[in-house]
């Protein structure tokens, strides 16, 4: 294969004398290793997401089985796309290009293979706990406190062997692909440890030590971050590594991916109160955040085109060529979402796409076209290479192409239609000034027919991935495995320069891998110190509500169950300033009444309706009758049966323990609560089934669902008491005592 | 958010902030712009190098 792109021989410097060849070997069982798991993982993250979409038109897909009900299987199907399928992906081409980048082998099998081994270990470990309702809550940093800490030890691995490896390149000046891969290792390893902080309760809980708007604002700092510096800039890297080998053609523009790395990385991390506007949060953190979001679409175009316009002249090629058809698909739908995301991130536009299946359909261009799309393109090319062979069927990786554009269509299209069509049924007044659909059922149905043709889209799309499955495998059959590659080059350190580099310009900083790591560091963490001190300003300046009291104990573990099943993976509990919202839900919700809420639990998507003031608002056989059949008290729901919530007996031996954690992330329970927590709790719960009684219902008291109706009766009520001098807010609880 | 106005020069955060991006722009133009043809011509043909005789130096010292 002949270099068109290399520089005339002419133009290459002269070998000095003293340099020596060095002959080296390239490590390729790691990236087999990973490239493996990827598709595995791919495979097991969109069946899960499969399942959950399907739940979502036939509630009871789930057998009335406790762990795989959407709840519990939402978070397994994101964090199996994001940390498994994309995670994987991710190493894997890192793994290939910095190796080949940087000239040199990793810098320890060792470290490789414990790196592999621990992040699959972890993703084992997510797929066992998260069904058995073991989770945070706090949305793609579900994982509880044992394995965040696993995480974080894993991600020093990697981030000690991906440092240590461009230390020791020979290839004196690192390529932008390397950027974008340090600028990953660093920030997501800030990201999970300041998101992650929490006080550890059992060996599967913890409470957040963030409560209400701080732990909100401190999530999606994290959650909007980490669709940046887990599913954007290593994928950016492997976009300026592959493209050009897939197209064999150099990136159309170095100086262009200089500015689009740097803005990049600045801008990002600025943009996360998007994902809170019209919330609690203060007005002033949403502009900012809205601000940035939009200044984001110049870096993420700027690196789109400059990976469009590397296949100048090569257009041809793209017809023949699936590698390079996924790499355009990807890198257009990276496009599209990066202009549609600071579109969403305008208030205006927000305010109606925002708790919609219009974010479901945003994400899913991002997730399926430009991870899922760049993944494949990079294992085609990937693969015949590894087992030094051919592809085994170009026919049927153009067929994978197809079936994917069209799965990806089937599912986004009809995703955006639900989201416009719900959004606006909920804002729709009559003309007497009435809400024209009062009945959240009323959208519900209305949005039921897309929710099936997603279902379509999914399964092609998995389909899809199935025949590259089978394509690779009959690939590697044919080949033989390269697991060592021999490579030979001059180490830039043995060679006399021609002349002294010049300082501080970016050819230097190119060549001084620790100091570009730390200027990227600054750039990041920049951003991350402007939103955090918003953070801390507004903990100062939480407005207390007098009225607002911590939770008694009967409702603690009520509020553990609601986050064990994964409710507000559904149902919100932040009702924004908006008179369609307060129309239908109620009072508009306050920053104080959420200080003793560790974690928050406002949610992102409303498939139900906001709970934030359903407290009083049925009664509580209401709500047992609607936990034990939805379709009974709610004809046409699609919320599954929580038929284990009646017959579960309620785990109160770690009340104290939950009591006392609470205490520490600064719940004010006033000392020694602990010891009279229980016959607290007793005493509450014989009050709900004595009511149920009351409402024809024989109930336990000492079973989940009593707890989970005396979390659910007490939301959003407190504000409904009368005002009381500040100084009283700290005492004793409201309920219960 | 009248809270937040306690602490005075709330409002100078934006601008601030976009001040901030402003200069980190400018820099990375600046940066990106004295660069010289020669060395960006082979940097952004490194992923390509691998069929290069190998005992050649590889990047742009010299250049």
């Amino acid at each position: 294969m002949t270099n068109a792109a290399s520089p005339p021989r002419d133009q290459r410097p002269t070998p000095d004398r003293s340099s020596t060849v060095e002959t080296f070997r390239y490590d390729n069982r790691i990236v087999r290793a990973f490239a493996i798991a990827t598709v595995i993982w791919g495979i097991v993250g969109m069946t899960a997401g499969l399942l959950c979409a399907v739940q979502l038109f036939f509630p009871g897909a789930n057998l009335d089985f406790q762990f795989v009900t959407f709840g519990r299987l939402r978070p397994v199907h994101t964090n199996a796309v994001i940390f498994a399928f994309v995670g994987n992906g991710m190493f894997m081409g890192i793994y290939y290009s910095v190796q080949r980048l940087c000239k040199t082998r990793m810098l320890s099998d060792t470290l490789s293979w414990l790196h592999f081994w621990g992040w699959n270990a972890i993703i084992v470990a997510a797929a066992i706990t998260l069904p058995m309702g073991f989770t945070t809550s706090k949305e793609y940093a579900e994982l509880e406190w044992p394995i965040k800490i696993a995480i974080a030890v894993i991600w020093v691995v990697f981030t000690i062997n991906l440092l240590g490896a461009i230390v020791k390149r020979r290839e004196k000046h690192i390529y932008v692909a390397i950027w974008f891969y340090i600028a990953t290792a660093l920030t997501v390893a800030v990201l999970h440890i300041v998101n992650g902080l929490e006080v550890p309760v059992t060996l599967w809980k913890g409470y957040s030590i963030y409560a209400g708007v701080q732990d909100a604002l401190v999530q999606w700092w994290y959650g909007h971050n980490a669709v940046a510096f887990v599913l954007t800039t290593p994928y950016l890297g492997m976009m300026y590594y592959y493209l050009p080998k897939a197209a064999n053609r150099p990136i159309f523009s170095y100086r262009l991916s200089i500015i689009h790395f740097w803005a990049l990385i600045f801008i990002y991390i600025w943009a996360g109160p998007h994902h809170l506007l019209y919330t609690a949060l203060p007005d002033w953190a949403q502009s900012l955040g809205m601000v940035f979001s939009i200044m984001l679409i110049a870096p993420s175009w700027g690196g789109m085109l400059n990976g469009l316009l590397t296949l100048r002249g090569a257009w041809d090629k793209v017809r023949q060529d699936p590698v390079l058809k996924f790499m355009v698909a990807a890198v257009t739908a990276y496009g599209m979402a990066t202009l549609e995301g600071p579109a969403l991130a305008i208030k205006t536009v927000n305010s109606l796409s925002h708790y919609t299946d219009w974010t479901i359909a945003h994400v899913h261009t991002g997730a399926l076209g430009w991870n899922g799309m760049l993944t494949f393109s990079v294992l085609y090319w990937l693969l015949p290479r590894l087992y030094n062979t051919k592809l085994w069927s170009v026919k049927l990786a153009n067929y994978h192409f197809w079936i994917a554009l069209l799965g990806m269509m089937f599912y986004v299209i009809p995703m955006y239609i639900a989201g416009i069509t719900e959004g606006m049924m909920w804002k729709q007044f009559t003309k007497e000034g009435f809400l024209q659909y009062p009945n959240f059922l009323e959208t519900v149905q209305q949005i039921l027919p897309f929710y099936r043709l997603r279902a379509i889209g999914g399964t092609l799309y998995l389909f899809g991935v199935w025949l590259m499955a089978y394509n690779l495998w009959r690939t590697a059959r044919a080949g033989q495995f390269v697991p060592e590659e021999e490579a030979r080059a001059v180490s830039w350190r043995s060679q006399t320069l021609a002349h002294a580099e010049p300082a501080f310009t970016h050819r230097w900083l190119e060549s001084k891998p620790m100091l570009l790591a730390v200027c990227a560091l600054i750039a990041v963490l920049i951003g991350g110190m402007i939103e955090i001190i918003p953070m801390i300003v507004v903990k100062e300046n939480v407005p207390t509500i007098s009225s607002v009291k911590p939770y008694t104990p009967l409702e603690v573990l009520g509020r553990d169950i609601y986050i064990r099943e994964g409710c507000l993976a559904c149902h919100s509990q932040m009702i924004r300033p908006f008179r369609s919202e307060t129309e239908r839900y109620g009072e508009y919700s306050k920053a104080g009444e959420f200080v003793y809420d560790h974690p928050f639990l406002w949610g992102s998507k409303r498939i139900g309706p906001d709970l934030q003031r359903i407290g009083g608002k049925y009664p509580n056989a209401w709500h047992y009758n609607h936990l034990d059949d939805p379709r009974s008290t709610s004809p046409g729901s699609i919320m599954p049966r929580y038929l284990w919530l009646l017959s579960q007996k309620l785990d109160t031996t770690s009340l104290p323990a939950r009591i006392g954690a609470l205490r520490r992330v600064g719940v004010p329970y006033p000392a020694g609560f602990e010891n009279k927590a229980l016959d607290d709790l007793n005493q509450q719960a014989g009050k709900v089934v004595a009511d149920l009684k009351n409402g024809q219902v024989t109930a336990q008291p000492d079973r989940d669902i009593i707890a989970v109706i005396a979390y659910l009766q007490r939301l959003g009520t407190d504000i409904k008491l009368a005002p009381k001098p500040v100084a009283e807010a700290a005492g004793g609880l409201r309920a219960g005592n | 958010m009248n809270l937040i106005n306690k602490l005075g020069g709330i409002e100078a955060f934006g601008i601030f902030s976009i001040c901030l991006f402003f200069v980190v722009f400018t820099a990375a133009m600046v940066l990106a712009f004295c660069l010289k043809k020669p060395f960006l011509k082979n940097m952004s043909a490194l992923p390509l190098e691998d069929e290069r005789p190998q005992d050649q130096p590889s990047n742009s010292d010299s250049l």
